[in-house]
C-alpha cells in the first residue's frame, strides 16, 4: 500500500481487548505479526478529505484489517473542526455501495458494454487527437487542487477554455455581489460575532455556502450573548427552523423586503446611507413601510420589528441564498440585501476580508448554474465534438426545458467520469469508473475557509474494491501522458504526481522538517495551511433597481427547495440518507410537496393526499404534507428524488425530480438559473395506493414536555456571560 | 441468576440513591442535550447507523414502525410553553428538535419486566441488552415510556447490507438477528475499549478521552458525554466531568423525582421526570425570542 508509514493513532479510540469479560484472567496475544499498522483488532484512524459536498471538510477514517469502518471529523480542519453532517457520516455508503460501477463502459449501438481500460483511453485518444480546442468541452463539479491543475492541464493541452463549472446548490450570484460591492467574492462572514442575523433563504445550517463550518459557528452565535436569527424565506430551510422569527416571503419579494427594511432602518432608526448611490438612496426611499407592505404582503409591524432587532442587537450580518437569489432579478434582491450591511455598517465588524489562497493554480473553481445554461446552449448550436463530464449529473440538475438530454445528441463522443450509473453516464459513449473518495488521492482547498489557506489531504483509507476502478488524478494523468508525455513521464501515477508537488513546495512551509517528514507530517495532521494573501474589503456599492409588481401574481410558485442530506440529488443512492427522515417533514424514502394549511384547504387536499403539479414545462405527481413552514403561494418539492436512470436499487423508481419542470428562466444579471420563479397549477390528483411514509405519530408534543422552550431573556438572565458548555 | 436474586437487585436500583440504595457504580454514563444550540440536521442519528451496525429496513417496514434508528430526531410544531402556535399562521419560532436515545434510566422500567433477565443495569449505569439472552418477548418495550427499545421482527441483515455494504458493519459489535430487542447502548464498545486502555496502563478513565458517535459528530457540539461520578482527571483523581458540570449548573440531579432548583429557570430537565425514571440524559431547554 502506498499510504502506510504516516498513520496517526488518535488516542483512546481502539485497543485490543486483550482481557476477557473475566475479570483479568488472561491475555490473548497474536502469533501472527502482520505488516506495520495491520494488527488485528486494532484500528488506526487516517485522515483524508470528505468529498460529498464540494465544502471539503477534513475527516478521519478508522482502518481495521484493512477495510474503513468510521469517518469522523478532523478535529485539525478548520472547515469542520472534527464534526461530520449526515452526508459525510454516510461518506462510507456511497464507497461500499454495491450499485458501483466497476468496469470502463463503450457505447455499442443503443447500448453501454464492458470494455478494457486499453480499449477506453485508445478511444479517447483517437477522438481527441486532432480536435480544435473549441470543439472540446468539460463540464465538472467544483474543483480544487492538484486535480485542478490537472484538468487545466489537460483542457491546455486540447487548446479548449470551455471548462464550466456546475453546481445547482451555489452561492454564486451571493459571491458576485460581494466581489462587485466589497471587492472580495468569498468574505470571512463572522457569525461568531454576529448579535442578529437576518438571512433571505441563507440556508447555512444546510446548504449554502459551507453548511458545517457554519453550523459549528452558530454554536458560538447562540452562546451568550446570544444572537437572534431572522429568516426570509418561501419555504422553511434548517436554518428557517432554527430562526427566532421566521417569515415567510411570497417568492421574488425578498429584495423588496430588504429596501423596506433599509427604509426604515434610514427613516425610523436615523442609520446613514450617504455612501451608496443616488439612485439606490432614491430606490430605499421609494420603498416605504406602506410600499414594502403591499409588495410583500408583510404587515408593517413586522417589518419594523426586523428593522429594530437588526438596529438594536448590532453587530449584525444580512445573508442572501437559493430563494433569494433564484429570480430573474435575483442579483438585485441579493445587492439589496448587501446595502443592508453596508447601512448597519457590517462590513469591517461581521464582514471581513478573506484574503486570497496564495496559490492561483489550485484555489477552488465553484461551480455555478450558468454554467449549465450555457453549455446546454452551446451543445444545441452543435459547438463540441467532445465532452468531458466529472463530478455532476447534469442531465438529472438540467431543468428538461434547458434541452440538455436532447442537446447531448449534438456532441459525437462523450465521456463520463462517475461512481455510478446515472442520468448522465446513461447518454455516455465512454464511461469510466472512479474510485471513491477513501480509495483515492488528492488535495483539496475548501471555497470557504476562515481567513486560513489550508489545502485539505485526500488519502486512500483503503485498497480499491474493484480492480478495474481508477482514481481521477490517474486517469487525467495518464490522458496527459497520452498527449505530452514528455512532461509528463516522470510520474509513475498521481501518487508520484503529488508527493513531487509536495517536495517542491516553497521551503517556507516545510519548517525545516527533510521532505519525507514533512510528507508524514502532511498525512498524518492531514492538511497544510499554506497561508493567504492579504486583502481588504472595499466597499463600493452599485446600482440597481427593483422591479414592480412582484407580488402580484396569484399562482403557486414552484420551490425546488434543497436539503442537507440528498444535497441535489447527489446522495438519493444511499441507503442511511434514504431512510434518515428529512429534517422538517421527516419523510423518508419518497418525494412530498409542502403546502400550508390555508392553501391545502383551497386545493381540497390533506396530507397523503396525491397532487399534479404543472409547469408550462409538464408535470409532477407528488404526495402532499402540510404545515404552516410554507408561503401560501407556494408549493415547496425538495430536491433529490426521481431519477429516472436507475441510480442504484436506493433511488429507483422514487418520488420526482423537482428541477425538470422549471422554466428555462435566468437572472438577468449573471445569467444563474432562477430557480425559484416557475408558476405552476396545481390539482387534486387520484390517491395512489403509496403512502407517504412519515417518521414520528404525532406533529405536537400533546402537552407533554418534550422540548421545553424559554424565552431568550430567561436564557440571558440565568446564563448571561457564562460560558460553560 | 434466580428470581430472587433478580427482585433483591432491582430493589435495590429501584430505591435508587436517595434510600442509599445500590452505590457500587463504577461509573455513571450520562449526557447534556443543549436544545438551544442542537440544530435538528440529523447527523447524530446517521452517525450511529455507522457506528452501531443499524439495520436499514426500507419504506414498507419503516411504514410499519420498524425504522431501527436508536437515536431519532424528533421534530414538533407546537411551543406549548409559548402558547402562540394556534393564532399565528406561520410557523414562526421554526421547529422544535428533540435527539431521543434511550435515557439509560437508572430506575428503568424495561429491567423489571424481562422474564429472562436480558435487559439488565450494569455497573456503568448503563440499560444493557443481551442479545443472547432475549427471547422476544417485548415485554421491555411495552414498559418504555420513551419508545427507545427496537425489535427485530425480520432478519433484516439479509437486505440490509447487500455485498459490499457489509465491509462497513463495526466489528466491535454485533448485527443482530430477528426476534431480538435492541437499543442505544452509549456506544459501549467504544467504554470498553477505553476502560481496557485505562486498565492496561493502570489509570483512570479520563473525561473527553472518548466520547459516543453522536456527541462526536454533533456540528455544534449540542451533546455532551460523560461520567456523572466526575473526578476523573487521571493525575489528581479530582475536577468535574464537563457532563457533571453541565448538570450541577442546571440544577439537576440524579436519583431524584422532583428536582428542587434554585434557580428554577436554569433550563435543564429531564423527560418525563415525573415517572421517577430517572434517565441519565439531561435536557437543556430549547431558547427562542420572543
Amino acid at each position: 500500500m502506498g499510504w502506510t508509514g504516516a498513520g496517526a493513532t488518535l488516542a483512546g479510540c481502539d485497543m485490543p481487548t486483550t482481557v476477557t469479560l473475566e475479570e483479568g484472567k488472561e491475555d490473548v496475544v497474536s502469533y501472527l505479526t502482520p505488516e506495520e499498522y495491520v494488527i488485528p483488532g486494532v484500528g488506526v484512524w487516517y485522515a483524508s478529505t470528505c468529498q460529498q459536498c464540494p465544502s471539503a471538510c477534513g475527516v478521519h477514517g478508522r482502518v481495521r484489517e484493512g477495510r474503513v469502518l468510521k469517518l469522523e471529523g478532523n478535529p485539525a480542519s478548520s472547515i469542520n473542526k472534527g464534526r461530520l453532517c449526515q452526508m459525510g457520516q454516510a461518506g462510507l455508503q456511497a464507497h461500499y455501495n454495491p450499485d458501483r460501477i466497476s468496469k470502463p463502459k463503450i457505447r455499442r449501438g443503443s447500448s453501454l458494454v464492458d470494455a478494457t481500460w486499453e480499449e477506453a483511453y485508445g478511444l479517447i485518444a483517437e477522438k481527441t487527437a486532432n480536435i480544435s480546442g473549441s470543439k472540446f468541452a468539460w463540464m465538472s463539479g467544483s474543483v480544487s487542487g492538484h486535480q485542478s491543475v490537472l484538468m487545466q492541464a489537460l483542457l491546455e493541452s486540447i487548446g479548449s477554455g470551455n471548462h464550466y463549472v456546475h453546481e445547482t446548490i451555489n452561492n454564486a450570484i451571493w459571491s458576485k455581489v460581494s466581489q462587485d460591492m466589497l471587492g472580495d467574492s468569498n468574505p470571512r462572514l463572522r457569525l461568531d460575532k454576529a448579535q442578529s442575523v437576518l438571512s433571505f433563504g441563507a440556508d447555512f445550517l444546510g446548504t449554502w455556502n459551507s453548511p458545517l463550518h457554519f453550523s459549528t459557528e452558530y454554536a458560538k452565535f447562540r452562546t451568550s450573548p446570544r444572537g437572534t436569527l431572522i429568516q426570509v424565506e418561501p419555504s422553511m430551510s434548517l436554518t428557517g427552523a432554527n430562526a427566532d422569527l421566521w417569515v415567510a416571503s411570497k417568492p421574488g419579494t425578498e429584495g423588496a423586503l430588504a429596501l423596506g427594511i433599509a427604509n426604515q432602518l434610514v427613516s425610523k432608526h436615523g442609520l446613514s446611507m450617504s455612501g451608496l448611490p443616488g439612485d439606490v438612496q432614491s430606490l430605499i426611499r421609494s420603498y416605504s413601510i406602506a410600499e414594502t407592505e403591499t409588495a410583500t404582503g408583510i404587515d408593517a409591524e413586522e417589518i419594523g420589528k426586523i428593522a429594530s432587532t437588526l438596529k438594536q442587537r448590532a453587530p449584525s450580518l444580512v445573508l442572501a441564498g437559493a430563494s433569494a437569489q433564484g429570480h430573474e432579478h435575483g442579483y438585485q434582491s441579493v445587492a439589496a440585501a448587501m446595502v443592508l450591511n453596508i447601512i448597519l455598517g457590517n462590513v469591517g465588524k461581521t464582514i471581513e476580508s478573506n484574503g486570497e489562497f496564495a496559490y492561483a493554480s489550485m484555489a477552488p473553481l465553484r461551480g455555478n448554474s450558468q454554467s449549465l445554461v450555457a453549455f446546454s446552449q452551446a451543445a444545441a448550436a452543435k459547438r463540441f465534438d467532445v465532452a468531458f463530464f466529472s463530478g455532476t449529473n447534469p442531465v438529472y440538475t438540467a431543468p428538461k426545458s434547458l434541452g440538455l438530454k436532447e442537446s447531448l445528441a449534438n456532441i459525437p463522443f462523450k465521456v463520463v467520469f462517475s461512481h455510478f450509473n446515472d442520468e448522465t453516464t446513461a447518454m455516455a459513449d465512454v464511461v469510466l469508473p472512479l474510485a471513491t473518495a477513501p480509495e483515492d488521492w488528492g488535495t483539496h482547498v475548501a471555497p470557504y475557509q476562515a481567513g486560513v489557506g489550508e489545502i485539505s489531504i485526500q488519502q486512500p483509507l483503503m485498497e480499491p474494491l474493484n480492480a478495474e476502478t481508477k482514481g481521477f488524478g490517474d486517469i487525467v494523468l495518464t490522458l496527459l501522458k497520452k498527449r505530452k508525455e514528455s512532461a509528463y513521464e516522470g510520474f509513475a501515477d498521481y501518487y508520484a504526481y503529488l508527493r513531487n508537488a509536495f517536495s517542491s513546495i516553497p521551503a517556507e512551509h516545510k519548517n525545516g522538517a527533510s521532505d519525507d517528514d514533512f510528507w508524514a507530517s502532511v498525512l498524518s495532521t492531514g492538511l497544510i495551511d499554506v497561508g493567504v494573501k492579504e486583502s481588504s474589503l472595499k466597499v463600493n456599492a452599485v446600482t440597481f433597481d427593483m422591479p414592480k409588481g412582484l407580488g402580484n401574481s396569484s399562482s403557486l410558485t414552484l420551490a425546488p427547495s434543497a436539503r442537507l442530506g440528498f444535497w441535489d440529488g447527489r446522495h438519493a443512492n444511499l441507503p442511511w440518507l434514504q431512510e434518515a427522515p428529512d429534517q422538517i417533514s421527516k419523510v423518508v424514502w419518497d418525494s412530498w410537496a409542502e403546502l400550508h394549511p390555508a392553501t391545502a384547504t383551497k386545493l381540497g387536499v390533506k396530507e397523503g393526499d396525491m397532487v399534479k403539479i404543472s409547469s408550462a414545462q409538464g408535470d409532477l405527481n407528488v404526495k402532499v404534507y402540510v404545515y404552516k413552514g410554507v408561503h401560501p403561494d407556494v408549493i415547496a418539492v425538495p430536491l433529490g428524488q426521481g431519477h429516472d436512470a436507475g441510480f442504484s436499487r436506493y433511488a429507483k423508481d422514487r418520488g420526482v425530480n423537482s428541477l425538470s419542470i422549471l422554466d428555462p428562466k435566468v437572472d438577468k444579471m449573471t445569467g444563474e438559473l432562477a430557480l425559484y420563479s416557475t408558476n405552476v397549477k396545481v390539482t387534486r390528483a387520484a390517491r395512489s395506493d403509496d403512502t407517504l411514509v412519515r417518521f414520528g405519530g404525532s406533529e405536537t408534543q400533546v402537552g407533554r414536555k418534550l422540548v421545553s422552550t424559554v424565552p431568550a431573556d430567561v436564557y440571558e438572565r440565568t446564563e448571561g456571560g457564562d460560558h460553560v458548555a | 441468576m434466580s428470581l430472587s436474586t433478580l427482585i433483591d437487585d432491582w430493589s435495590r436500583y429501584r430505591k435508587g440513591r436517595e434510600e442509599g440504595g445500590f452505590h457500587d457504580y463504577e461509573h455513571m454514563w450520562g449526557m447534556a442535550i443543549d436544545l438551544n444550540k442542537c440544530i435538528g440536521c440529523n447527523a447524530c442519528s446517521v452517525a450511529c447507523y455507522a457506528e452501531n451496525n443499524l439495520a436499514v429496513v426500507g419504506k414498507e417496514k419503516f411504514e410499519k414502525g420498524q425504522g431501527m434508528h436508536w437515536l431519532r430526531v424528533e421534530r414538533y410544531w407546537d411551543e406549548p410553553d409559548l402558547g402562540e402556535e394556534r393564532t399565528t399562521a406561520f410557523q414562526k419560532h421554526g421547529a422544535s428538535f428533540l435527539p431521543m436515545m434511550c435515557q439509560q434510566c437508572n430506575a428503568a422500567t424495561c429491567e423489571p419486566v424481562c422474564p429472562v433477565a436480558a435487559t439488565y443495569h450494569t455497573p456503568d449505569g448503563l440499560n444493557a441488552q443481551v442479545y443472547n439472552r432475549c427471547i422476544g418477548s417485548r415485554y421491555c418495550s411495552n414498559n418504555c415510556p420513551y419508545r427507545l427499545r427496537y425489535f427485530n421482527f425480520w432478519s433484516y441483515y439479509e437486505d440490509s447490507w447487500p455485498a459490499p455494504l457489509q465491509m462497513q458493519l463495526n466489528p466491535d459489535l454485533s448485527v443482530r438477528d430477528k426476534g431480538v430487542m435492541e437499543k442505544c447502548t452509549f456506544c459501549v464498545q467504544r467504554i470498553r475499549t477505553v476502560k481496557d486502555k485505562a486498565r492496561m496502563e493502570d489509570r483512570k478513565v479520563m473525561d473527553g478521552e472518548f466520547q459516543t458517535a453522536c456527541a462526536q459528530t454533533c456540528p455544534t457540539e449540542a451533546i455532551t458525554f460523560g461520567d456523572m461520578l466526575g473526578m476523573y482527571d487521571p493525575e489528581s483523581g479530582v475536577g468535574e466531568t464537563k457532563v457533571t458540570k453541565l448538570w450541577r449548573k442546571h440544577q439537576v440531579e440524579l436519583g431524584k423525582t422532583k428536582q428542587n432548583k434554585q434557580t428554577p429557570d436554569m433550563r435543564g430537565y429531564r423527560v418525563f421526570e415525573f415517572l421517577n425514571t430517572d434517565p441519565c440524559v439531561m435536557y437543556m431547554d430549547r431558547v427562542r425570542e420572543v
